[in-house]
């Protein structure tokens, strides 16, 4: 009802410092709320995305193989040297989850780039791999087939587009993100099927392309094995290989994060639980303070109902508007701090990736909902106990 | 127009127990203007706030146009308070945050029984018979004490109550305003046929009525 609707209104331009200091301390609350979730969802699914690109955990290579570390991947140079493709398979180590294969042949004369260009043909077994894949940035919109070749961020062909190597025909399937990594960032990816095909067209034929060989393995370590449980296994099955370990600091900030998130989350929830207790016990005292006003309500006719919409309604105006407020200064704040926030994540090799619209708008519903409904919760028990005494001891102002 | 029967009120206090109201029988027929007198504190706010809906009785029944009005349930109680009672306080009894049309339109509003400009009408209409004409939009911390009182009486009749109990509605008011006010109850009383109870320590009002009910000590001493 309108006049009831305004009562509660004036009621929130009477006390007009209280008031705005309620729709601050809401604000304050859900703000933080908002931001908190909208931050942890963003460098969550950052993580996840960035978590996966990282890589490996370690790569066996044969024995004298060079090897390239970099902070963020591991990846495989070529050499002369071979493993057997079946040895980690047929080995079983318990704390390796996932094994990539990868063949890298380093060729001249390929028809790639300039005519005495070194260019790195890299065979991927596209079922296995798992640290390929994760940086295609664009692809054609089918399955990965023979023929088909993924770029590096370095080479510039258009997507669908045809690319003679060797004289054959191959499709540009797909392109990866910038690594960083030199041997990613010119490379031409293929699959074993793909590549072996090519050897065929080569001049002299790399041993690496021989069936069954390959230049090493990408290793995932099984989750809550050390790196030193799977190096020794490793060593100890497989003849002639060395192991390569990753920056291990890594998986610790990887854990570190995690935990971080879930404080957060925690204190979030307290947040609100403890706004809740606020504005009930500001709304038990407003009642108090009220109840002549309710007992007059009561007194004219109005409902228990309507006694109780008055309060309610006040109540899920200040919070709500508190709730609005606070994630307008939520938007302000992140968009403030976007930058550093941004270049700091990009710096332990994150790439940070905002959350996205309908979820940022989805939060922003949530937070502004939930402040409005602990003003309702917070007010509704003051207000039904109110409206369950005698009219005429609340206009007297006792009960 | 109602009856009441062995109707008490006890209060509990750290001091024990209190009996405002004490074995009270009375009737008031319809139409009919009584008035309720006695000494401060003798019991007749209690009674006139149980009769009116608005302070549940200890003890006894209360009918009021044929309505056990303590056996309703707490909404249609809410309705009777709003359709059949009209109650002007002892004090004053405004809501500080609404204009004065706005405090007299507010309980046919609660109803909902007409439309809002047929309210609004009706409560310009009252606040001008009361001679207040002029002050549709103040709010009630910009007019007097009197007008305050005969704001709230015109609230009291928006919805045309059957029964209309006004506590002492002219204490503190000089002795012109009393009068002004008294003519305007018993117009209501007279003209709209509306049974009026007053309570008043003016023994000379009190005569007017055709029915005096003497208090003390929370009892009828004939
Ligand atoms: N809520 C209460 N708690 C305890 N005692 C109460 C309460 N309300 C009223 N009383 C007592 O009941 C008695 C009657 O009070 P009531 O207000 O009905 O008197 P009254 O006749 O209207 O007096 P006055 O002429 O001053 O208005 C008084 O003694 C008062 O102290
Ligand atoms: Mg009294």
């Amino acid at each position: 009802m309108r006049l009831l609707a305004n009562l509660a209104l004036q009621n929130l331009g009477r006390r007009k410092a209280r008031s705005l200091l309620l729709i601050a301390a809401v604000a304050i609350g859900s703000g933080v709320v908002f931001t908190g979730a909208t931050l942890m969802r963003s460098i969550d699914d950052s993580m996840a995305v960035g978590f996966t690109r990282l890589g490996a955990d370690m790569m066996v290579v044969p024995e004298g193989a060079l090897t390239n570390i970099t902070a963020a991947l591991l990846t495989v140079e070529p050499t002369d040297l071979v493993l057997d493709a079946d040895v980690l398979a047929k080995a079983r180590i318990a704390s390796v989850a996932r094994a990539a294969p990868q063949k890298i042949a380093r060729v001249e004369h390929s028809g790639i780039g300039s005519h005495h260009e070194l260019v790195d043909l890299i065979g991927i077994d596209p079922a296995l791999d798992f640290t390929i894949q994760p940086w295609l940035r664009e692809k054609l919109g089918r399955e990965l087939q023979a023929g088909d070749v993924i770029l590096g961020a370095g080479r510039d062909a258009p997507l669908g587009s045809q690319l003679l190597i060797f004289g054959k025909p191959h499709v540009v399937y797909g392109k990866l993100g910038r690594t960083g990594v030199g041997t990613h960032e010119r490379g031409v990816f293929m699959s074993f099927a793909t590549l072996e095909t090519l050897a065929a067209s080569m001049p002299q034929r790399p041993a690496v392309l021989a069936p069954g060989k390959v230049t090493g393995f990408l290793i995932e370590l099984a989750p809550g094995a050390t790196s030193l449980q799977a190096r020794f296994a490793i060593l100890s099955a497989v003849k002639g290989a060395k192991v390569v370990t990753g920056d291990s600091s890594l998986s610790g900030i990887r854990q570190g994060l995690a935990a971080l998130l879930k404080g957060i989350l925690a204190l979030m929830v307290l947040m609100f639980a403890s706004m809740a207790v606020m504005v009930s016990v500001l709304f038990s005292a407003i009642v108090t303070e009220r109840r002549a006003e309710l007992g007059l309500l009561k007194a004219i006719g109005a409902s228990g109902a309507q006694l109780i919409g008055v309060m309610v309604v006040e109540a899920v105006i200040a919070t709500g508007v508190g709730g609005v407020l606070g994630v307008t200064l939520g938007v302000l704040v992140m968009r403030l701090y976007e930058r550093s926030l941004v270049y700091y994540l990009d710096n332990i090799g994150v790439p940070f990736v905002w959350l996205d619209l309908p979820h940022t708008v989805a939060f922003a519903a949530a937070a502004i909902l939930l402040a409005a409904a602990i003003g309702a919760v917070g007010a509704l028990y003051p207000a039904w106990q109110a409206s369950r005494r005698d009219a005429y001891d609340l206009v007297r102002g006792e009960g | 127009m109602f009856a009441c029967r062995q109707v008490g009120k006890s209060y509990r206090t750290e001091r024990g127990v209190v009996n405002a109201v004490a074995g009270i029988d009375l009737d008031v027929p319809a139409g009919r203007f009584a008035a309720i007198i006695g000494r401060s504190g003798s019991g007749k706010s209690t009674l006139m706030a149980m009769i009116g809906g608005l302070s549940r009785p200890s003890a006894g029944t209360i009918e009021v146009g044929g309505t056990d009005v303590w056996r309703l349930s707490e909404t249609a109680l809410a309705a009777f308070r709003n359709e059949k009672i009209g109650y002007v306080f002892q004090f004053a009894s405004l809501l500080p945050t609404l204009r004065l049309i706005d405090n007299v339109a507010l309980p046919a509003m609660l109803g909902r029984r007409q439309s809002t400009a047929a309210t609004y009408t009706r409560a310009s209409g009252l606040l001008d018979r009361m001679g207040l004409g002029g002050y549709l939009d103040a709010y009630p911390s910009e007019i007097s004490a009197g007008e305050q009182r005969r704001a709230a009486i015109a609230r009291a009749l928006i919805n045309d109550p059957a029964l209309l109990l006004a506590d002492e509605p002219t204490s503190d008011l000089d002795e012109q305003t009393e009068i002004e006010i008294m003519d305007e109850l018993l117009a209501v009383n007279r003209e709209l046929g509306t049974t009026l109870v007053l309570v008043t320590h003016n023994l000379a009002l009190a005569e007017q009525a055709e029915q005096i009910v003497h208090i003390a000590n929370g009892a009828i001493v004939a």
